[in-house]
């Protein structure tokens, strides 16, 4: 076959094919550029993180100090609340990822990836690591903005913040990501079944929030209505903010239902992980099984 | 430009003898909701080739266009680019294959030497021959002068150039362009087809498809034509416009509605020796062998029959008049009633 090994030359002749961690880390690369130049990102990554925390420390922490006492004992709300803010941004940041895809669908370059030599799992893959990256980044700053908020508050002290140390941080932000992924494959099945930017727009919009409050997030549930214990058990932010919580606090702290066996904080964080993980492997398969659907129109 | 393009005879239906670059056969196509868009399409088409597929909307060409370039598989038939199987060697056609679809993909945020860089490195092309690869393609498009700008500032015909120069990374030895030049204004048409000559001047298999029958006809070695789903004639362009049969002869007439009475006077009268008349917006077409010797003759016929006419044009055939001619043909062969000839005068 017709093969010049003469980069230069006029010859035509096949691409070299990549292999499969080249065609990640290059579509890696292409959506953390788009990323870094995503106003959007700016916003939602940094600056909405630092309004909300402000505004439900100042709210809620106003009035949290007896339920606090009467679950997690001697904790500062301003501690208690940035497992929350680390969830809502990452929840922020994934519930957006299939607008990439569908953006790429409708500008042509999901098909021009098709007809590429590109491996079509890696540039899928490379897409998730750059939202995994970002989730990262952004949890690593709200940790520390959750400090400096608690350093700067005259009653507190940052001694009891982050009990777990080094190990505990490193879970932390694993716990993120997993809780992340859950996101992420739902935004893309969303993006893959309607094909449409307003709509996944729409439903990351109306998730972000409401979630938040039906969960262990902002408030211990002991001291919350029913009903909203009850939507706790199945809403996914409730392992990620008591994982998270867990790790934070160096103790056991899952309320929506016991478990016991694992000890101390792993009796949080082995049943949150679990959960999980199971939800990313459900959804996950169906964002690949849809993502497959999409890359190949249905012929006879 | 030095020019690695064979010579094609005049008047060839056959490809230039050699390596093919593609080869159809039978190919069908029918979607899940059982619309039959591609209903048996031969194709053969020579290495170097420029080859046209013609046709109106809903003829079926973006649907072909997308099973030689493997993103849909054929219902039924075969298709084998540069000597691959586009289902069984998918890989190897796509390493060998250039698309550009027709909607343009280019990636707005990044800017066109990103868009360029980022194809290289999809398709490979090694990073010490990047740069340069990056700064000939752009000023092969003349986006030289805008590298770094992103692609979200630029205009539907830079985008466009954009988009071709990243078809182009890795060389390939043959190129399909859906539909190139829809929506560009005319200068950025005559621009598109100069850059189009120029890759297939360097010996590159192109293969375009068009609603412009002026596009074929400007570029293309052969080309086929296609209508619902089937190609109607592969042919040379110069052998399809001299089948239609001598030149036209344009009336304008003063009133568009004495067309019907003016074509019953042509075919009444001595003007020509086997004539076609087809009615136009504002008179008719006439296409005769030596239609000029009988413009006396005509007027005569159209002044007795009480037709003014307000002016003349004779012009060589386009494929409008190829296209006219065969898809009627199609449509008379069928029996149906909407042919554009008027039988009133036969």
């Amino acid at each position: 076959m017709s093969h010049a090994d003469d980069a230069g030359s006029d010859t035509a002749r096949r691409a070299d094919g990549n292999g499969p961690v080249t065609d990640m880390r290059i579509s890696l690369t292409r959506w953390l550029v788009k990323t870094s130049r995503n106003p959007y990102v700016i916003f939602s990554s940094l600056v909405q993180p630092v309004i909300f925390f402000v505004l439900l420390a100042e709210v809620l922490g106003a009035v949290a100090g007896p339920a606090l006492a009467a679950t997690v004992g001697d904790v500062h709300y301003v501690t208690y609340l940035t497992p929350a803010i680390v969830i809502q941004s990452a929840l922020a940041a994934a519930a957006v990822s299939g607008i990439g895809l569908v953006d790429d669908m409708e500008t042509g370059m999901f098909e021009k990836t098709l007809v590429s030599p590109m491996h079509r799992g890696a540039m899928f893959l490379g897409k998730v690591c750059s939202e995994v990256v970002r989730i990262a980044v952004q949890t690593l700053l709200i940790l520390a903005l959750g400090y400096l908020v608690l350093a700067l508050t005259s009653d507190a002290t940052t001694a009891g913040y982050l009990r777990t140390g080094l190990p505990g941080l490193v879970g932390i932000v694993a716990v993120t990501v997993l809780f992340g992924g859950v996101f992420m494959a739902y935004s893309n099945v969303v993006a893959l079944v309607t094909r449409d930017r307003e709509a996944t727009i729409m439903i990351a919009n109306l998730l972000t929030f409401p979630l938040l409050f039906v969960s262990s997030a902002v408030l211990p549930l002991s001291v919350l209505p029913g009903w909203i214990r009850a939507v706790a058990v199945v809403n996914p932010i409730t392992y990620g903010v008591d994982g998270i919580r867990a790790l934070m606090l160096g103790r056991d702290v899952l309320s929506v239902f016991d478990v016991t066996g694992f000890g101390g904080l792993w009796n949080t964080v082995a049943p949150a992980v679990a959960v999980l993980v199971a939800c990313n492997v459900v959804l996950g398969a169906a964002a690949l099984r849809l993502l497959g659907d999409a890359a190949k129109a249905e012929v006879h | 430009m030095q020019s690695t393009r064979p010579t094609v005879e005049a008047n060839s239906a056959e490809p230039p003898a050699g390596r093919l670059a593609i080869e159809a056969e039978n190919v069908h196509v029918t979607y899940a909701d059982g619309t039959e868009a591609v209903r048996g399409v031969d194709l053969t088409v020579g290495a170097g080739e420029f080859f046209g597929f013609l046709g109106p909307n809903g003829a079926g060409k973006t649907t072909t266009i997308k099973t030689l370039v493997t993103l849909l598989d054929p219902t039924r038939g075969s298709v084998r680019i540069d000597g691959y199987d586009t289902t069984d060697e998918s890989q190897a056609v796509r390493e060998s294959i250039g698309y550009m679809a027709q909607e343009t993909s280019v990636d707005e945020e990044l800017t066109a030497r990103e868009n360029v860089r980022y194809t290289c490195e999809v398709y490979g092309v090694p990073k010490g021959a990047r740069d340069d690869r990056i700064a000939e393609l752009l000023e092969l498009v003349g986006l030289d002068d805008v590298t770094d700008q992103r692609a979200e500032t630029f205009s539907g015909g830079m985008k466009k150039r954009l988009d071709a120069a990243t078809v182009l990374v890795h060389r390939p030895p043959v190129v399909f362009l859906d539909e190139p030049t829809t929506g560009l204004d005319p200068e950025a048409r005559l621009r598109f087809w100069e850059y189009l000559q120029s890759i297939n001047d360097r010996g590159t298999t192109v293969f375009l498809t068009t609603q412009y029958l002026e596009e074929v006809d400007r570029l293309c070695d052969r080309l086929a034509l296609l209508q619902d789903g089937e190609v109607v004639t592969t042919d040379t362009p110069a052998a399809l416009k001299s089948a239609v049969g001598g030149d036209v002869l344009d009336v304008t007439l003063v009133d568009a509605a004495d067309t019907e009475r003016a074509t019953r006077a042509v075919y009444r009268s001595d003007a020509f020796d086997a004539a076609t008349v087809e009615p136009t917006d504002d008179g008719l077409a006439i296409t005769a062998e030596n239609v000029r010797e009988g413009i006396n003759e005509l007027f005569r016929a159209l002044d007795a029959a009480g037709v003014a006419v307000t002016g003349f044009d004779v012009r060589s055939p386009t494929l409008d008049d190829v296209f006219l001619r065969l898809t009627d043909d199609e449509l008379e062969s069928d029996g149906d009633d909407a042919t554009r000839k008027l039988e009133v005068a036969r």
